[in-house]
C-alpha cells in the first residue's frame, strides 16, 4: 500500500489508535483499517471517535471482511476543497470500492455514517448486499431536529452522547490537548460541509424505495441524541428493512455494547449472504 | 487632515434582560419573549436621536451595523437605520459597517440597496462588509464552512455590479446570476468606500491591505490591535505602499465627564452591563466549524492561551480599563488615551468615542456625546474644528438651482408615441410639439 500523508501531524487519540493503511481514491489519500475474512464489509464511521480500531470492529472482525476507511476530512483522511456534500461522498465511495476492486458489498454505516450509507444506497442500490444503518441520522422527523454537536459545551454533547460515563474516557476526545481541540475543530468544518444547512435530506423519502436489499436499521434503547422516530421512519421508507433495538445503550452503542452490536451486524449480514 | 475622525456608533442593545450569568448567551437562544415592543419603540427612537444628534455637534459620521437575533445589537437590517438617518441629517457620511455578506442569499440585494442609500444621500454612505459573528451562523443556518469564500465572492460581485456596466452574467461558485444589471448603480465613483470590519484573520487583513479598505478592530486589546495593524502595515508594504492613519481604525467605547471619579461612577455599569451580558457569549457560539482555517483558528487559539486572555464576559472593569479595551475618564485622560491610539498605534479613525455604550439611559449618552464635541474632539482636529468630510464639496446638489446649473439635461428624455410620432413627454404640454 501507499504510504501517509507528507503533513502528517494529526493527532493520537490515547486509546484503540492503530496504524492506518492507505489508499489513493482519485486525489484523495485515504486511511483506512482493514481485517478480517468472508464477506466484505465496508464500514462508515460516524462523525466522531475516529482514528480508532474499536471493539466492536474488532468483533464485527472475527465474522466478516471489515473495511474501514475515514472519510475525507475525518481522521487522517485530509479534507479536499472539493468536498461539498454527502453526493460527493457517495461518488467517492463508489470509486473506492472499484479501487479495492469490490463490485457488491455489505455496507454498515454509524450515526452520520448512516446517513451516508442510506444515501451511497440510494444512488448506488446494485453494488449493496445488504445495508445496515446503525443510529442514522438523515431523515427529517418533524418538531425532533438532531441537537448540533457544536451548539453546546463539550461536556454536554459527551454527557448526550455516552451513556456509560465510567467508562466514556477511552473514546471521548481529550479537550484538554490543543491539537485535538484544532483537529476536531477541522472535523468540525467537515460535518459542516456536510450538514450545517442541510440537517435532513428530504430527497431520501422518494429515493430509498430504489434500495431493495436486505437492510437493518439498528436502533439504541436510551438514545438521546437521534429519537426513536427515526429508525421506524427508515424502516418505512426502505422496502425491506427490520429494525432491532439495542438494550442498555445510548448513541454511542457501538462502544458500549460493541458485542451486541457486532453479533446483530454479523447475523443479519450472515442471513442476507445466504439467502 | 484632522489627527482622528471620530465615528458616533450604535449597536441599539436591548439591555432588559436577565443577567449574563443566568443565560446561556445573549445570542441565537435568549427567548425573545423578553423583547417588549412598546420599550422598543421608545429604544429605537432614542437611540436614533443619539445618532442625529452627531452631525450638530461635529462628529465625522455616523455608524450602524447588522446583528442577528439577539440583545447585544437589535439591527437585524443596518440599511434600514441608514435610510433613516440619511433623511434626518444633511451632509454627515453615513456608515453601514457592515453588511454581512455571506449571510444573504443574493449580493445584488446588498449592490443595490447600498447604491440606493448613496444616491439618496448625496454620496455619503460607507459601505462595511462584514462576515456576521459565529453566532450570526446559528442565528441564520448559513454555513460557516463557506463563509470566507462566500463573503470574497460577494464582494467581488458586488464591487463590479457598482464598477462595471451590466447586464453581465456572473459565473460563480456560490453565486450564479445570469443578469446582473442593479439600478440604482452608486453615485459616490467608482463605488462607495468600503471598511472591513471584524477581528480579521491574517487572510483577511492581507486582502484589506491590498485593496486599501480601511480595516476595523472591535473591542479588543490594544496589544492585540496593535499586532494586527502591523500585520496590516507589512501587507500594505507588500503591496508597494505606505498605510495611512485613516485605513485603521478601532472601535472603543469611550467616556467622558468632569472629572475622573465622575467618569468612573457614571459609565462603570453600562460597561459592565456591555461585555458581562451584551459579550455573553459561549465559546462554540464564537468559532462555529468551519468560520476561520484551520490554522487561524490554531493561531487564535494558541494566542489565547499563551496572553491567557479571558473572555470579554469575563474581564473585570479594571482589566476592561487596563487592556484599553475601553476609555474612561477626565477629557484630559481621554485626550491621553486617544493619543496612545494615534500616536503609538498609528491608528486614524476612532469608533465609539462619544454616543452610547451598554445600557445607558438617553441622558447620559447625550452627556457623554456632547462633552467628548466639546472637549475632546477639538484637540484632534486642525485648527478650525471642522469635520473631515466638511473639507470637501458634497456630491450630490442640495437645491434644484445648484442642480440645473452643474448636472443640467439627461442624456436621453422619456419618449412615448402619441398620434403616430415620438414626443419627449415632458414637453408635451406644448400644444406645437404634441401634435408634431
Amino acid at each position: 500500500m501507499v504510504n501517509g500523508p507528507a503533513t502528517a501531524t494529526v493527532p493520537r487519540p490515547h486509546h484503540f489508535y492503530t496504524e492506518p493503511e492507505w489508499l489513493d481514491v482519485g486525489d484523495v489519500r485515504v486511511a483506512y483499517r482493514r481485517k478480517g475474512t468472508g464477506e466484505p464489509t465496508l464500514y462508515l464511521h460516524g462523525a466522531g471517535m475516529t482514528r480508532m480500531w474499536l471493539p466492536h470492529l474488532e468483533a464485527l472482525s472475527e465474522r466478516v471482511d471489515v473495511i474501514a476507511p475515514e472519510h475525507p476530512g475525518y481522521g487522517e483522511t485530509e479534507m479536499p476543497e472539493w468536498l461539498d456534500g454527502f453526493e460527493d461522498l457517495v461518488i467517492h465511495y463508489d470509486e473506492l470500492l472499484d479501487v479495492l476492486g469490490l463490485d457488491r458489498v455489505h455496507l454498515v454505516g454509524y450515526s452520520l455514517g448512516g446517513w451516508l450509507a442510506a444515501e451511497f444506497a440510494s444512488f448506488y442500490p446494485r453494488r449493496l448486499k445488504s445495508l445496515t444503518l446503525m443510529v442514522p441520522a438523515g431523515l427529517r422527523i418533524p418538531g425532533k431536529p438532531i441537537p448540533n454537536p457544536v451548539a453546546m459545551m463539550p461536556d454536554q454533547f459527551l454527557d448526550l452522547i455516552f451513556n456509560d460515563k465510567a467508562n466514556m474516557h477511552q473514546v471521548a476526545p481529550d479537550f484538554e490537548d490543543f491539537d485535538e481541540i484544532v483537529h476536531l475543530y477541522g472535523e468540525g468544518a467537515t460535518l459542516a460541509r456536510l450538514a450545517w444547512d442541510v440537517q435532513y435530506n428530504l430527497a431520501l423519502e422518494r429515493r430509498l424505495r430504489r434500495v431493495t436489499c436486505p437492510t437493518l436499521v439498528v436502533r439504541a434503547a436510551e438514545d438521546r441524541l437521534i429519537c426513536d422516530e427515526m429508525a421506524e421512519r427508515y424502516a418505512e421508507l426502505l422496502p425491506n428493512a427490520r429494525i432491532e433495538t439495542i438494550p442498555g445503550t445510548g448513541h454511542a452503542l457501538a462502544f458500549e455494547q460493541p458485542d451486541k452490536v457486532a453479533t446483530a451486524i454479523a447475523d443479519f449480514i450472515e442471513e442476507a449472504s445466504t439467502r | 487632515m484632522n489627527k482622528l475622525d471620530f465615528y458616533l456608533f450604535h449597536l441599539m442593545p436591548y439591555p432588559y434582560i436577565p443577567p449574563g450569568e443566568e443565560i446561556e448567551s445573549t445570542w441565537v437562544t435568549l427567548p425573545n419573549s423578553h423583547y417588549d415592543p412598546k420599550v422598543g419603540h421608545r429604544l429605537y427612537n432614542e437611540y436614533l436621536e443619539q445618532l442625529i444628534a452627531g452631525e450638530r455637534l461635529g462628529y465625522d459620521g455616523l455608524c450602524v451595523n447588522e446583528h442577528h437575533q439577539n440583545a447585544y445589537g437589535t439591527m437585524p437590517s443596518p440599511d434600514i437605520m441608514a435610510s433613516y438617518l440619511i433623511a434626518k441629517t444633511e451632509r454627515i457620511p453615513i456608515g453601514v459597517i457592515g453588511n454581512a455578506l455571506p449571510l444573504h442569499a443574493n449580493p445584488v440585494r446588498v449592490a443595490e440597496e447600498i447604491a440606493m442609500l448613496d444616491v439618496i444621500s448625496g454620496g455619503r454612505i460607507i459601505s462595511g462588509f462584514v462576515r456576521g459573528t459565529g453566532m450570526e451562523y446559528y442565528s441564520y443556518a448559513a454555513n460557516p464552512s463557506h463563509s470566507q469564500e462566500r463573503f470574497w465572492e460577494a464582494h467581488d460581485l458586488i464591487i463590479r455590479a457598482w464598477t462595471e456596466p451590466g447586464p453581465f452574467a456572473w459565473q460563480g461558485k456560490h453565486f450564479r446570476l445570469p443578469y446582473v444589471n442593479p439600478w440604482p448603480r452608486p453615485l459616490q465613483q467608482p463605488h462607495p468606500p468600503v471598511w472591513l470590519p471584524g477581528s480579521g484573520s491574517m487572510e483577511t487583513i492581507k486582502k484589506a491591505a491590498e485593496r486599501r479598505y480601511p480595516f476595523m478592530m472591535v473591542f479588543a486589546p490594544q496589544w492585540f490591535t496593535k499586532a494586527n495593524y502591523d500585520m496590516y502595515r507589512r501587507a500594505a508594504e507588500e503591496a508597494g505602499y505606505e498605510a495611512s492613519p485613516k485605513q485603521l481604525a478601532a472601535a472603543i467605547p469611550t467616556y467622558v465627564a468632569e472629572t475622573e471619579e465622575q467618569a468612573h461612577r457614571e459609565a462603570k455599569p453600562h460597561m459592565m452591563w456591555l461585555f458581562q451580558n451584551g459579550l455573553k457569549i459561549p465559546p462554540y457560539h464564537w468559532f462555529p466549524p468551519g468560520y476561520t482555517s484551520k490554522k487561524s483558528f490554531a493561531g487564535m487559539l494558541g494566542a489565547k492561551v499563551k496572553h491567557n486572555m479571558k473572555d470579554h464576559w469575563d474581564l473585570t472593569y479594571e482589566e476592561l480599563l487596563e487592556e484599553r479595551y475601553i476609555i474612561v475618564g477626565s477629557p484630559e485622560t481621554v485626550i491621553e488615551r486617544l493619543t496612545e491610539f494615534t500616536d503609538d498605534l498609528g491608528a486614524g479613525i476612532v469608533l465609539g468615542a462619544g454616543g452610547h455604550m451598554g445600557s445607558m439611559p438617553h441622558w447620559l449618552v447625550m452627556k457623554n456625546t456632547y462633552l467628548m464635541a466639546e472637549e475632546v474632539i477639538p484637540h484632534f482636529r486642525e485648527p478650525d474644528g471642522k469635520p473631515s468630510y466638511a473639507r470637501a464639496e458634497p456630491l450630490g446638489t442640495r437645491t434644484l438651482t445648484e442642480h440645473a446649473a452643474t448636472v443640467g439635461e439627461p442624456e436621453l428624455q422619456p419618449v412615448a408615441r402619441l398620434n403616430g410620432s415620438l414626443v419627449e413627454t415632458q414637453r408635451a404640454y406644448l400644444e406645437e410639439l404634441a401634435e408634431t
